[in-house]
């Protein structure tokens, strides 16, 4: 019993700590700020958009009125009911995208550094080969191969963050290996994965979730950027969808037409990016004390 | 990409030679390790490109129909017309004998025949890799130059305003998805105040010279190769500024000091020096990640690059083409990092001792 007290009063000193103080440093802040509205406006997104974001509800390339706040695209769809509905699609692909990411490349990393040997030398190998292989190119190919539907851009995005998160991953477990509290469970009998599941993957909170904060930003951004380049599908709403049917547009750059149609979503993708980095580079200030030095 | 996994010994010891000629054993060793894991890399991406349009569901064949005859407004290709054209590209034959057929093709440098352009894809190719190597190469330079020079000054006075301004600032510009920084630098820059072209490599039909041709094209990279260097600056900045920090403690540092070195001297040849090193990786990284982003530059300023081909092929469905591509840029990436791997041991003589 005392173990278990002891395990209490243990965390919460750890609460108090001057480093869960810290959490209130301002990039994290600015960050959490970022991805609050997102997830506000994705959530609420039946409730806030003015217009069903597919509907034909004014005339084509209309100024913003106080019908359509920031107009109408092409073939007269509401901009800003398209912006709310996309913070949507972005928020369920980066979510989910970085979920998968960070759950294989963490049972993979994690799994290598703990059993070692022959095991370990074998997966870092295909980690280094997934590693050389230049990213975007790859992730644009398959897109093109099997069409851009939501599935497929996630399982792209998952497919391209893993390995790098099994490497870092899998060298902290093996730092954390050697260390007391793991060999004591080992020597208590604690199984392979019981050790991982209690012991491993909480110790390595702090990089796992600077890591799934990290591929929420690049999934983001990959899903934009595939719809951006006509992989997309073009049934969903989301901001590289739009960016992609403006820049289609011939004569997209004529007049103040951009300000009201590129921009808003260019800004909006570039906010959801940022908003996540800054919630990992908050992380890892809290967390790496390195980092402050700089290496 | 192995340069992180090679254990740097801090104390050079002297090279032990192999039978007291050539290089020293252990660096024979790494260089065959070196070569190995490169030509293994070099097999996998060959067979990647092989397998993945026909292992992936939805067979080449059809996709190829369906984005052909979409365009057109048919909407049946007839059952001959689809044997003969599976035959055209030898989709009829067993995997096996594809195959070998790719391989062979490959090893005469042969990448298939494009569909949309009808034209063989290494001749389409060799036109474009010029361009991408002038905008890949530009931007790589500008990134190391302002990466560089932000990195020594915020490093030299970490902690400091400048260095918090630096790096906030960095943060900032380096997590903007290209695709939306080159569609506001083409509008604005481009088309509101015309100080770049708004597309292309050099202007058309024009003659002018050799040294306006060359002022010409150097008008028309600026833009695209300034917008991708944003993309880079930020970890060459990063490097080289951890690098540059975790020099200030050190010894020589402080001895140089004493001697009474002026400030500038102290940054530059010993503190800045000795960060260098790790740049030089950054820079081949930042080489990958380049090959990606012309795929996006290169659609928006219309550059014709290969990133451009990469997109112009993806909207006709031509996949001989898009592999293609693929395939060229994954080799010149492996390229790069070969060679860095290769030259760092020549840079840093305690690596591969």
């Amino acid at each position: 019993m005392t173990g278990v007290v002891s395990l209490r009063r243990g965390v919460s000193a750890r609460l108090a700590s001057p480093r869960w103080r810290q959490l209130r440093s301002p990039l994290l802040v600015a960050g959490a700020v970022i991805v609050g509205l997102l997830v506000v406006v994705a959530v609420a997104a039946p409730v806030l958009a003015p217009y069903d974001p597919r509907a034909l509800t004014g005339d084509s390339l209309a100024r913003p009125s106080a019908a359509h706040l920031l107009g109408t695209n092409a073939v007269g769809q509401d901009i800003v009911s398209q912006l709310i509905w996309g913070a949507r699609t972005s928020l369920v692909i980066g979510v989910v995208g970085a979920t998968l990411a960070v759950t294989v490349g963490a049972l993979v990393g994690v799994g290598a550094g703990l059993v070692g040997g022959l095991a370990d030398t074998v997966i870092t190998r295909v980690i280094d080969l997934f590693l050389a292989l230049p990213g975007l190119p790859l992730i644009v190919l398959v897109a093109a191969l099997l069409g851009g539907s939501r599935t497929v851009v996630i399982l792209v995005v998952a497919n391209a963050g893993w390995p790098q998160i099994a490497r870092t991953l899998r060298s902290q477990a093996l730092t954390l290996r050697e260390r007391g509290f793991v060999s004591a469970a080992r020597g208590f009998g604690g199984g392979g994965f019981y050790v991982m599941r209690r012991h491993v993957v909480p110790a390595m909170g702090p990089v796992i979730a600077s890591r799934w904060v990290d591929w929420a930003s690049v999934a983001i951004f990959l899903e934009s950027g595939l719809a951006f380049l006509g992989l997309g599908d073009p049934t969903t709403i989301s901001w590289g969808q739009m960016l992609d049917g403006a820049l289609n547009y011939q004569g997209w750059y004529i007049g103040n037409l951009w300000t009201w149609w590129v921009l808003p979503a260019g800004l909006a993708i570039t906010l959801a990016v940022i908003g996540f980095t800054l919630i990992g580079v908050g992380v890892e200030q809290v967390f790496n004390p390195r980092w402050a030095r700089g290496s | 990409m192995a340069i992180t996994d090679v254990p740097v010994q801090e104390i050079a010891l002297p090279s032990v030679t192999a039978g007291g000629t050539g290089m020293p054993r252990l660096r024979r060793r790494r260089l065959r390790s070196i070569l190995v894991s490169y030509l293994a890399t070099l097999f996998f991406i060959v067979n990647l490109n092989f397998f993945l349009p026909r292992v992936l569901p939805g067979n080449a064949l059809a996709v190829m129909i369906g984005g052909a005859t979409a365009s057109r407004g048919t909407s049946e290709v007839s059952t001959g017309a689809r044997a003969q054209l599976a035959h055209y590209y030898g989709f009829d034959r067993p995997l096996v004998a594809q195959y070998g057929q790719y391989m062979a093709d490959l090893a005469h440098g042969d990448l298939g025949t494009s569909i949309h352009y009808n034209t063989p894809v290494r001749r389409l190719m060799r036109d474009r890799l010029r361009w991408s190597l002038l905008l890949v190469v530009s931007s790589m330079v500008l990134a190391t130059v302002i990466g560089m020079a932000a990195g020594v000054h915020s490093g030299w006075r970490r902690g400091q305003r400048l260095d918090r301004g630096f790096l906030g600032t960095f943060v900032l510009v380096g997590n903007f998805p290209v695709y939306v920084i080159a569609s506001f630098a083409l509008v604005v820059l481009g088309v509101k105040v015309h100080w770049f072209p708004l597309g292309g490599a050099q202007t058309a039909f024009v003659n002018y010279g050799v040294p306006g041709r060359i002022l010409d094209i150097a008008r028309h990279v600026a833009l695209p190769a300034a917008v991708m260097a944003l993309q880079f600056v930020f970890l060459e900045y990063l490097v080289m500024r951890g690098g540059v920090v975790s020099e200030l403690g050190s010894d020589h540092l402080l001895l140089g000091r004493a001697k009474g070195l002026r400030d500038r001297r102290l940054k530059y040849r010993y503190a800045a020096r000795n960060a260098l090193l790790p740049v030089v990786t950054v820079v081949a990284l930042n080489v990958g990640a380049a090959a990606g982003a012309s795929i996006f530059v290169e659609r928006i300023f219309a550059y014709p690059g290969l990133g451009g081909l990469m997109f112009d092929s993806i909207g006709y469905r031509d996949y001989p083409a898009m592999q293609g591509c693929f395939l060229v840029i994954s080799l010149a990436v492996l390229g790069v990092n070969l060679f860095t791997d290769l030259l760092y041991p020549r840079l840093d003589p305690r690596v591969g001792r």
